[in-house]
């Protein structure tokens, strides 16, 4: 009891301590708002009411969503294809309690740390630096990060389902294999499905920001409004960035609740 | 025979009945073949570079670039400013990335419970009433708002009110995360067990002692697990915002890019890769303290 306490204590100090220090580390002495900062910023919030909404702006808007969601499924799909087999080899089960299964394990889940330590459009900046401009390089870029974290969370899942449905199918002389297929992955199925879920989410706003490497969709009409300085119009990009986000939700819930049904 | 068909078709129709679930697997392929017809068909896809032997040779040197292979001036490695220099930049980038996720941290403890459906509700024990109700949507819609736009489009947004600095970058990291905490934190609040706030309500707590004693003990070790989670991916994106908003490791990685400082970029991707992995192990220590 004391312990836990003492640990606790200790992490309370650590956070404060790091938000202090890094409050430190912020330059209080200079301007913070440009010159004319406040009243843009006034003349941002008030482009909400209204936001641009005549049927032309509005075909844009649809049509950069639609470009921002293929590039986020096709994303989503690769990172999928990457991180399903590394998933199962990274939880171990395919070859349980063995020295080399473990080692393979090991190594599956480094190699996953490896891939997911780099955000996604630090990969698209290096990829498009090296091979140039092209659609593929922004969806290997998303689909890299995100099949290490699918991989990583995919491999936990497996892992922790409840043991005793696996011992009965052990018992009737199942292997690795058939335990995996018929036990683990059915019992996972649920909570692997609403996190590819959440990460289809992350994916339409990772697409979004592949704007800076010059892809088109909701990141790239947000700048060109940015730049002209037409506030409303970026306003209405942004509802249809949430609106989108929304859908995956719902959609989301809803199959949840459906097969827990 | 047809009638035959009928009664396989009718057979199979209800062994299999068509779910929501199922149709979602339809939808999900018909999604996924659409969205690469698009990419394939109507974009600049790059895949018949993929074959070109120009464009290996081309990706291979600017690899070997980065770990100064041909590269006529000094490499960045060998120089003990230049590596003081990009320390700097990482230390930079370790500050803004802890100001973001503390003030978004902040910021969601002091909104979370506004924001869940059992506090609001009065579900709790307290009186349900239609102020709480509207407070409610209004936080979820906020939440969902800030959340559904990526730190970077924050940060385009900000850098036109704020001159460049730590700040607006950590702001904008913080207004995204934000959502992300609140929503997650909302949500284990949702899901908490009423019966000690409940209790403590029918003891005659008001309503503050009945959240502070009997929701938040239950949803602070959660809440911790999520800022350290979310202080994670911050660290990972904290270089991105700094593209936009100037700072840190994020501004010298554009500046090196279009200067062809290779090996400078090379040392500056070592140094966001060991700021990355500090975090991820130091998090998961911190997570240990949290259990």
């Amino acid at each position: 009891m004391w312990r836990l306490l003492e640990n606790r204590r200790l992490l309370s100090l650590l956070l404060g301590a790091a938000f202090v220090w890094s409050l430190v580390s912020v330059d209080w002495g200079g301007a913070f708002v440009h010159a004319g900062g406040i009243g843009t910023l006034q003349q941002f919030l008030l482009a909400a009411f209204p936001p641009e909404l005549s049927p032309a702006f509005l075909r844009i808007g649809l049509n950069a969503a639609w470009q921002t969601t293929t590039f986020a499924v096709a994303s989503l799909t690769i990172a999928v294809v990457i991180g399903l087999p590394s998933g199962v080899l990274a939880s171990g089960q395919l070859i349980p309690r063995s020295r080399r299964g473990s080692s393979v394990a090991l190594g599956a889940r480094l190699l996953l740390a490896v891939i997911r330590s780099v955000h996604e459009l630090v990969w698209a900046v290096i990829f498009v630096a090296a091979f140039g401009f092209s659609s593929l390089a922004a969806i290997l870029a998303i689909a890299i990060p995100y099949g290490g974290i699918l991989g990583r969370i995919y491999g936990e899942r497996l892992a922790d389902v409840p043991e005793e449905p696996l011992r009965a199918l052990r018992a009737s002389g199942a292997s690795p294999i058939t335990v995996l297929i018929y036990g683990r992955m059915p019992m996972a199925l649920p909570d692997l499905l609403s996190y590819t879920f959440y990460r289809l989410e992350c994916a339409i706003r990772a697409a979004a920001i592949m704007s800076f490497v010059g892809i088109r969709g909701l990141g790239f009409e947000i700048q060109l409004s940015l730049q002209e300085l037409l506030f409303s119009q970026v306003w209405t990009l942004l509802m249809f960035l949430v609106a989108l986000v929304v859908l995956v939700d719902i959609w989301s819930t809803r199959v949840r609740r459906s097969l827990a049904a | 025979m047809t009638r035959l068909l009928e009664i396989a078709r009718n057979d199979r129709r209800q062994r299999r009945p068509m779910t929501f679930a199922r149709a979602s697997a339809c939808l999900v392929f018909l999604l996924a073949a659409a969205s690469w017809g698009y990419i394939l068909l109507g974009t600049d896809s790059g895949v018949g570079d993929l074959v070109s032997t120009q464009t290996w040779s081309d990706a291979g040197r600017f690899f070997g670039r980065l770990l100064g292979i041909g590269v006529d001036t000094q490499p960045a490695y060998f120089q003990a400013d230049q590596w003081v220099e990009k320390g700097k930049l990482a230390y930079q980038t370790l500050a803004m990335s802890v100001l973001a996720i503390s003030i978004a941290g902040i910021g969601a403890f002091l909104t979370f419970l506004p924001g869940s459906r059992n506090v609001s509700s009065g579900d709790l024990g307290g009186a349900p009433s239609h102020a709480g109700f509207v407070t409610y949507c209004l936080f979820r819609w906020f939440f969902t708002v800030t959340r559904a736009v990526p730190e970077l489009v924050w940060a385009m947004i900000i850098v036109f009110f704020l001159s460049p600095g730590i700040l607006p970058g950590a702001l904008a990291l913080a207004l995204h995360n934000y959502g992300v905490l609140a929503k997650l934190s909302s949500e284990v609040v949702e899901n908490v067990d009423p019966g000690p706030a409940r209790s403590l309500r029918s003891s005659g707590a008001g309503g503050f002692q009945m959240l502070l004693y009997g929701i938040l003990p239950q949803t602070l070790p959660q809440f911790v697990t999520y800022l350290l989670y979310r202080w994670e991916v911050v660290i990972r994106t904290t270089v991105v915002v700094g593209f936009v908003s100037a700072t840190g490791l994020g501004r010298e990685f554009r500046l090196s890019l279009s200067f062809f400082h290779y090996t400078e970029l090379g040392l500056i991707i070592f140094w966001y890769l060991l700021l990355v992995i500090g975090v991820d192990l130091l998090c998961a220590w911190m997570r240990r303290l949290a259990r």
